[in-house]
């Protein structure tokens, strides 16, 4: 079995049971919207306030939901064990990886359609003109998230302190990711030049390389004893 | 490629956790067409000893033969066990079906395989094979996991207290499906404290005491 056909199957898997419960998206994009909404109530002011606080608040709200959906994802495989039933298959144990990781990216894909609207709104700015740089922004700052979360999900999903490992431990690890998130996205929205904005892509794309290709290859090795 | 073997032997097996040695040494050796219990108290070792012949982990010491394979060097061979554990290992969220179907493409099966869509009548889950897990009672659960475990015809069948939970007629209908994994030629390890299903089913025995093997009968 190759890895991406058994990737796919737990991706599968992910969408099929999300689809029929709707937990991991509805919780999410609940609680990034109260993130969203309570920000805007204490930081917006005016136009130019709105615009400075902003990107913060999407990348907070991302952040606090990927760890929120990335904990409830991983709450599915500790149920009835079902985890050590695809460790026991024959699947490359690396696609299991991939399948948790390319699932956690369509939750919060939805999520953020969600958010950036409610951005957009709460804090009255105009991201027609910008949206796709904004969404590149996101789906590459997404992808080294949720490549680094689910490492750390997945190493926690036999201890007792797994929700504090993931939140206590991804973070300092991916700060760097978030910072790059929100100064790009700061500075998209303060109308800078594409090759500025390009050059904060590039290092979120170098992010996403280096801890999916991680993730691939320190799989295995940590989800066994 | 099919791997195929008759026999799985273990030479010299130490598996440490932490500064506990779960086992501290086991040479043994399960051949196909039988079915091995295998006893002792808790804390003796057995679950670690299963968790190492399903490939779950890796011992600090010693080797896993699978007839010519090494272990180490074959992960292909996770497609030729099956193992029934203490936790069902399915989805709540899923059907019978469902679980089924996921298990048998992981196990590059077809998921409308005429084999597969028999488990559940084979299990006694035919009217429940579309309801979600989360609603079966504990029997229905175990039933599930044992059809998850042989669906792939596995050379090695490793169950972990397959009766739980299991009424008089589903013990049955349990020791029936053993005997049929026997007879296919599967070779069968049986955990259990339940000395009357090791009577009927059991070939042969072994104990371990302290990580070690304390006896071995035919």
């Amino acid at each position: 079995m190759t890895l991406l056909r058994a990737a796919w199957l737990i991706l599968r898997k992910d969408l099929q049971i999300e689809l029929r419960t709707g937990e991991v998206v509805v919780t999410t994009a609940l609680f990034a919207t109260l993130v969203t909404v309570i920000t805007s109530l204490s930081f917006y002011v005016d136009e130019r306030s709105g615009q400075m606080v902003a990107p913060g608040v999407l990348w907070v709200a991302v952040a606090f939901a990927g760890v929120l959906a990335m904990s409830r994802s991983w709450t599915r495989e500790r149920e009835n064990d079902a985890f050590r039933g695809l460790l026991l298959s024959p699947a490359p144990r690396a696609a299991i990886y991939v399948g948790k990781t390319l699932g956690t990216l369509a939750f919060l894909g939805v999520v953020e359609a969600v958010l950036v609207l409610e951005v957009a709104v709460l804090f009255n700015l105009d991201l027609t003109k910008i949206l796709l740089p904004l969404v590149g922004l996101l789906v590459l700052g997404t992808i080294g998230f949720a490549a680094t979360g689910n490492l750390f999900a997945a190493m926690g999903v036999r201890t007792r302190a797994r929700d504090m490992v993931l939140a206590v431990a991804l973070f300092p690890v991916i700060a760097p990711a978030l910072l790059c998130g929100v100064v790009a996205t700061r500075e998209l929205l303060g109308g800078a030049p594409a090759h500025e904005i390009w050059q904060w892509a590039q290092i979120l794309l170098a992010f996403d390389v280096a801890f999916a290709t991680t993730g691939v290859l320190l799989f295995e090795p940590l989800v066994c004893d | 490629m099919k791997l195929e073997f008759d026999r799985v032997q273990a030479h010299g097996l130490v598996k440490v956790f932490g500064a506990t040695r779960a086992l501290a040494g086991v040479d043994v050796s399960f051949a196909a067409h039988s079915i091995t219990a295998l006893e002792g108290h808790n804390g003796s070792g057995k679950s670690t000893l299963l968790s190492l012949l399903a490939l779950l982990a890796r011992p600090t010491r010693g080797e896993i033969r699978f007839g010519q394979y090494d272990a180490r060097n074959t992960p292909a061979l996770r497609s030729r066990i099956g193992v029934l554990a203490h936790s069902a290992m399915v989805y709540p969220d899923l059907t019978a079906h469902e679980n089924l179907a996921l298990a048998a493409e992981l196990y590059g099966l077809a998921a409308n395989d005429s084999h597969v869509l028999g488990l559940t009548e084979r299990f006694g889950l035919g009217g429940w094979a579309n309801r979600p897990a989360r609603t079966y009672s504990r029997g229905q659960l175990q039933r599930l996991s044992l059809a998850r475990a042989v669906l792939h015809r596995p050379q090695l069948l490793l169950l972990d207290e397959p009766s739980t939970g299991l009424d008089v007629s589903s013990v049955e209908r349990l020791v029936v499906a053993i005997q049929e994994e026997r007879e296919r030629g599967a070779i069968v390890v049986l955990v259990t404290h339940d000395r009357s299903l090791s009577d009927r089913l059991a070939d042969s025995r072994i104990e371990l005491r302290q990580g070690r093997l304390a006896e071995a009968k035919a």
